[in-house]
């Protein structure tokens, strides 16, 4: 009989023959000593992190480190039940509220991870009669959420809301409701949604609903750091927004706010929230101060974008092919999987952590050598990372030291 | 996944369209599977069933797609989709 774990032996050989018997795993990082929130010791040797997604760099606010501490002492480590039975606190409830107020919705509920909050609220949502259209480059979580939906799933194209109008058009007779389902920054490129776009699309049909995932825009657009639909205008038009603690915000959970008037009934049928455990108190407690930060921190979101764009164009200038602009997710596309793993390896060992992502969890089966920006990052750090860029990227053999050349002097 | 024979025209079309996604050259037949025969991962599912939707004028829910594993399990599909939409 085949070994349990067979099937993915094409997958172990593509592994094998990518990574070899290298100590230097992009698998296998590991943090020993948090230095801060853009720095930490990996593999004995100062390295600054630029693929945290902690945008804001929230993770050691002083606020909420003391918040956790106090929440820890007075409820304990854990509250070993689920939201719906013995796991409520007075500071999910809190917290809760704190998100009514934040987004100016009437309802929020909390769940113990985003991946939770899409598993939960895409599987339970949407009944046998009703359609879900999907952007394409949606992430594994909506993916999975709507793969538990008894509800007929219909992709369309990435960011393309004239492929999403044509096919709303082939349903516009059939009775049942329909979700848009999109996300206002796409993780991997860090492209946004054409979100006014797509509302237009929206409002042509009747019995359509939007829900966006604002799990890398939150707290990064907008004046309040509500994400897209504040940055774009249109967070009435917006029926549920998904969205985590796990990026700026700086701890985990997840979270879907809307203004749906029986949205409360969720709460008894959406088993992602009513079979799991809830929230830690003491994340809780640092999630609700944070959220206060997020929405004052317009000083951090300036901070942010700076340090983006100014990572986004030393990168570009060494020759190097950036996914998106005006982004806080600077991906640098590789032309294939070995030479992204060459980059990162030269990256890592130089003192630089990026996120590798190799297809098929990328857009356009892109090899991506993907940078997240930290408002926390300093001018300095920057630099260093585009010269360490550059002193890899010459290494490989990916641009020319011409190129590298002309870029440091002009 | 059974029922009726699919009609030469849609067999035809998909044969097309498949040309360009034909990696392996291996012989296209109603019969030919996409994983087995043709080495599709998942990435170029998505692909040519976006390129299939374009040119037949539908959507093809995902929720069919582990049902389908030939080219005829597609072409009926497809005439299902497009007699249900009609």
């Amino acid at each position: 009989m085949a070994d349990l774990l067979d099937r993915f032996a094409p997958l172990m050989a593509q592994r094998d023959a990518l990574l070899g018997d290298s100590d230097t795993n992009p698998f296998k990082v590991k943090m020993d000593q948090v230095l801060s929130q853009t720095e930490a010791m990996i593999a004995g040797r100062r390295t600054i992190l630029v693929g945290t997604n902690n945008y804001l760099g929230l993770t050691f606010a002083p606020e909420a480190l003391k918040a956790a501490h106090e929440a820890l002492e007075a409820c304990g480590t854990g509250t070993t039940g689920s939201r719906v039975a013995n796991g409520t606190y007075y500071g999910h409830k809190d917290l809760e509220d704190a998100l009514s107020e934040f987004f100016g919705k009437e309802h929020a509920m909390v769940f113990s991870t985003g991946f939770l909050a899409n598993l939960g609220i895409l599987s339970t949502l949407m009944g046998p009669e009703d359609y879900i259209l999907m952007d394409a480059d949606c992430h594994a979580s909506i993916y999975d959420g709507v793969r538990g939906s008894s509800a007929q799933i219909i992709r369309f194209r990435h960011n393309d809301a004239a492929d999403l109008d044509k096919r709303l058009a082939r349903l516009a007779d059939k009775p049942g409701n329909k979700l848009i389902v999109i996300e206002g920054i796409y993780s991997m490129l860090g492209d946004k949604a054409p979100l006014a776009e797509i509302v237009a699309v929206k409002k042509k049909y009747s019995g359509v609903y939007l829900l966006s995932d604002e799990a890398h825009s939150l707290g990064v657009l907008g004046k309040y750091g509500r994400g897209l639909p504040e940055e774009v205008g249109c967070e009435d038009d917006v029926d549920f927004i998904v969205g985590t603690f796990s990026k700026s915000v700086g701890t985990v959970g997840g979270f879907c706010v809307s203004n749906h008037p029986q949205f409360d009934i969720l709460r008894l049928v959406t088993r992602a929230y009513v079979f799991t455990a809830s929230l830690p108190p003491s994340v809780v407690a640092s999630a609700t101060v944070n959220l206060g930060l997020v929405k004052n921190g317009g000083a951090l979101r300036v901070r942010l974008m700076r340090n983006a764009q100014k990572l986004q164009m030393g990168l570009t200038a060494l020759g190097l092919k950036v996914a998106s602009e005006n982004s806080p997710v600077v991906a640098v596309v590789a032309p294939d999987p070995a030479i992204a793993i060459a980059f990162w390896r030269g990256l890592i060992e130089a003192g630089v952590y990026v996120n590798l992502a190799l297809p098929p969890a990328t857009p356009y089966g892109y090899s991506l050598l993907r940078a997240s920006l930290c408002a926390a990052h300093t001018e300095e750090q920057i630099d260093e990372v585009i010269a360490i860029f550059s002193e890899v990227a010459t290494k490989i053999g990916l641009i020319t030291p011409a190129k590298t050349k002309r870029t440091a002097v002009g | 996944m059974s029922g009726a024979e699919p009609s030469s025209d849609t067999l035809a079309a998909l044969f097309e369209i498949l040309k360009s996604f034909n990696k392996t050259g291996a012989e296209l037949k109603p019969e030919t599977r996409f994983s087995e025969d043709l080495n599709f991962d998942s990435l170029v599912v998505m692909e040519f069933i976006a390129v299939v939707e374009d040119a037949f004028d539908i959507s093809v829910p995902l929720n069919i797609l582990p049902d389908i594993a030939s080219i005829k399990d597609l072409a009926r599909a497809v005439e299902r989709i497009k007699t249900e939409d009609a």
